[in-house]
């Protein structure tokens, strides 16, 4: 047996399904270390990437987060993660991202807000690490594509005690 | 080639050698988990321990939970405005009493047999009371209060009854530096919320010698300094800077900004925009302390070390860290941010977004000081080769800021709490302060 989409159904799974592409051509790009193209092809101008602090979570708006990067100080993160300066990823890491739970919040119409669950798996320099969190996206609908806007990883670990740091781009 | 004398007799740690101008640490020191162990007890147990910031509780009622020297305490603040640290520990079998790491309370209540106390530690409430003799009474039961203190917001606390000094006498000369900070503001500083709550795969003293080793920066830094060049960061407006043994372990170096400073030290890379409102700060601090101190308060950079386990770096925001071991070879690295509480809304943005730019697990350059210790600590598995060399500066009058005095200060320290001897040779080591270190 099988049943029909309506009309509204279908154009929710090809948005979906876009959408759900989109997150994981992004999680390809990072882990296959293609940073410029990720930063030119798939972000705004006006991109923000921020991870919160592991205690308060971006509940509060004018705590502190480990990461709050506007466009030019991720390009330059990109850019030193490329020339080999950060010590800590060169050689660079390995990594694998798991995104799952892709939904989407809301739709209007230019814009769209989704989250998603993340993992990142990290190896290098003798040590395994894995990044759990939770990925809000502001998406900006262009042409049949988009591009991230806001970009925010919020961590569920406690602390990152194990981790020690945090070199990769979640 | 050389090789290596074989251990003097007495097998010293720390080889502190005036003749020479060599100042060398067995590598042990980072290694060893007896003397790992032996650290807890001849100094987490003996010294002062920074526990937290007064404004993180700021109301009757406020809290904060954590680990102190290894301890799980909590701090708060009573009804009568009173911060007192408590062990974490409930007196009936031992159950934390407060799980939450910071919030409010009227009372906290243990959740194993729900014996209640109140904020200010006492045992008010015992369910199922008949189930105790006459002899019973709650006023023996109340939370285990430690010995603490605070000096200029700073609280700290100590586990050793016979700790023979006050906190100010302990802090010795560093109360200097932590006056410059807390006169940052007239209405007190704060902790900004969100704290950096890290670590390194290292021994703790490893990132105590590298928050006060200003020698790696531009080598380890570069892509750092390189940043802040592309945003039009310029070179100080004046040269030098030193660095000071401050007595009884605790050492600093001074500077001037390499950058800017969001209090008061405005440079082209903070925008036009908020230029006049740093620079009426700058005025009015001149007026409030004159020319002189005002410079050294809003003008300067510093670091400091505070024994054991305190950096307090104050430079393009300022950071608080405590940095606890793990045994030997893991530490735990809690770092805040602290900011004058009544901060322009945009000043504190541009400092939290410096601070992130450097510090941090994810900044441009707390991680590679993390890699670099964590490198160090993968180094000396080689035990061939047996010292660090820590004696730069040895040679002169006044170290500068690339010597590495505050470190042998810190070593110094280390040294006598490890052989039982409580600093009482700090006056005779008083001559080993700035300047005199090369007599
Ligand atoms: S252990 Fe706390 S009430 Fe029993
Ligand atoms: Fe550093």
């Amino acid at each position: 047996m099988t049943t029909e989409l309506t009309v509204d159904e279908a154009a929710q799974v090809r948005l979906w399904h876009r959408v759900s592409q989109f997150l994981f051509r992004e999680a390809r790009l990072l882990d296959e270390w293609r940073l410029r193209e990720w930063y030119d092809e798939m972000l705004t101008h006006d991109i923000r990437y921020s991870v919160p602090a592991t205690d308060v979570r971006g509940e509060t708006a004018d705590a502190l987060g480990l990461i709050d990067d506007d466009a030019a100080r991720l390009r330059q993160r990109i850019e030193q993660l490329l020339n080999g300066e950060v010590w800590c990823e060169n050689p660079r890491s390995r990594t694998n991202r798991m995104i799952s739970n892709v939904e989407i919040l809301t739709d209007r119409g230019t814009h769209l807000d989704v989250a998603a669950n993340v993992i990142v798996y990290r190896f290098g320099h003798g040590r395994s690490d894995a990044y759990v969190g939770k990925c809000r996206f502001e998406l900006v609908v262009e042409g049949e594509s988009f591009r991230v806007r806001r970009r925010v990883v919020v961590l569920d670990h406690e602390t990152l005690y194990e981790h020690a740091k945090l070199s990769i781009i979640l | 080639m050389t090789i290596e004398p074989q251990r003097p007799v007495g097998d010293p740690i720390v080889v502190d050698d005036f003749e020479r101008l060599s100042f060398r640490v067995d590598r042990r020191a980072y290694t060893d988990d007896d003397l790992a162990a032996r650290e807890t007890t001849m100094i987490f147990d003996r010294c002062w321990l920074y526990v937290g910031h007064e404004s993180e509780v700021p109301g009757p009622g406020s809290y904060v939970a954590r680990d102190v020297g290894g301890r799980p305490v909590v701090m708060a603040r009573g009804s009568d405005g009173v911060i007192r640290v408590f062990a974490n520990s409930c007196t009936h079998r031992g159950a934390l009493i407060c799980s939450q790491p910071a919030g409010r309370a009227r009372s906290f209540r243990c959740p194993y047999h729900d014996w209640t106390f109140s904020i200010q530690g006492d045992l008010v409430g015992v369910p199922i009371p008949d189930g105790y003799g006459p002899g019973f009474r709650k006023a023996d039961f109340g939370l285990a209060r430690h010995r603490s203190d605070s000096y200029r917001g700073f609280v700290f606390v100590t586990f050793d009854p016979e700790q023979p000094r006050t906190l100010t006498e302990y802090l010795a000369g560093a109360t200097e530096y932590l006056d410059l900070i807390d006169d940052q503001s007239e209405v007190g500083m704060e902790v900004i919320q969100g704290a950096q709550l890290h670590g390194a795969r290292a021994n703790w003293k490893l990132m105590m010698e590298n928050s006060v080793d200003i020698y790696h920066f531009r080598a380890l830094h570069k892509r750092y300094v390189g940043y802040m060049e592309s945003l039009g960061s310029v070179p100080p407006r004046r040269r030098g800077g030193f660095g000071r043994a401050l007595g009884l372990g605790h050492g600093a170096n001074e500077l001037p900004p390499a950058a800017a400073r969001p209090l008061a030290y405005w440079t082209p890379m903070f925008g036009a925009e908020v230029r006049p409102r740093i620079e009426a700060t700058a005025a009015r601090f001149v007026d409030r302390f004159g020319a002189e101190r005002a410079e050294r308060i809003t003008g300067t950079n510093r670091a400091v070390l505070i024994f054991p386990n305190l950096m307090i770096i104050d430079a393009i925001a300022i950071t608080i860290r405590k940095i606890d071991p793990v045994g030997a070879g893991q530490m735990a690295i809690t770092s805040v941010a602290l900011a004058p509480k009544d901060e322009d809304p945009d000043i504190r943005e541009l400092r939290k977004s410096h601070y992130l730019t450097f510090l941090g697990p994810a900044g441009f350059a707390t991680p590679d000081d993390i890699e670099i210790v964590e490198s160090c600590q993968r180094g000396y598995l080689n035990r061939t080769v047996r010292y660090s060399d820590l004696s730069r500066g040895m040679n002169k009058e006044v170290p500068e800021t690339t010597d590495e005095l505050p470190a042998r200060e810190f070593w110094r320290q280390w040294d006598r709490l490890m052989h039982g001897d409580d600093g009482h040779l700090e006056v005779a080591h008083r001559g080993e302060m700035q300047g005199a270190e090369a007599r």
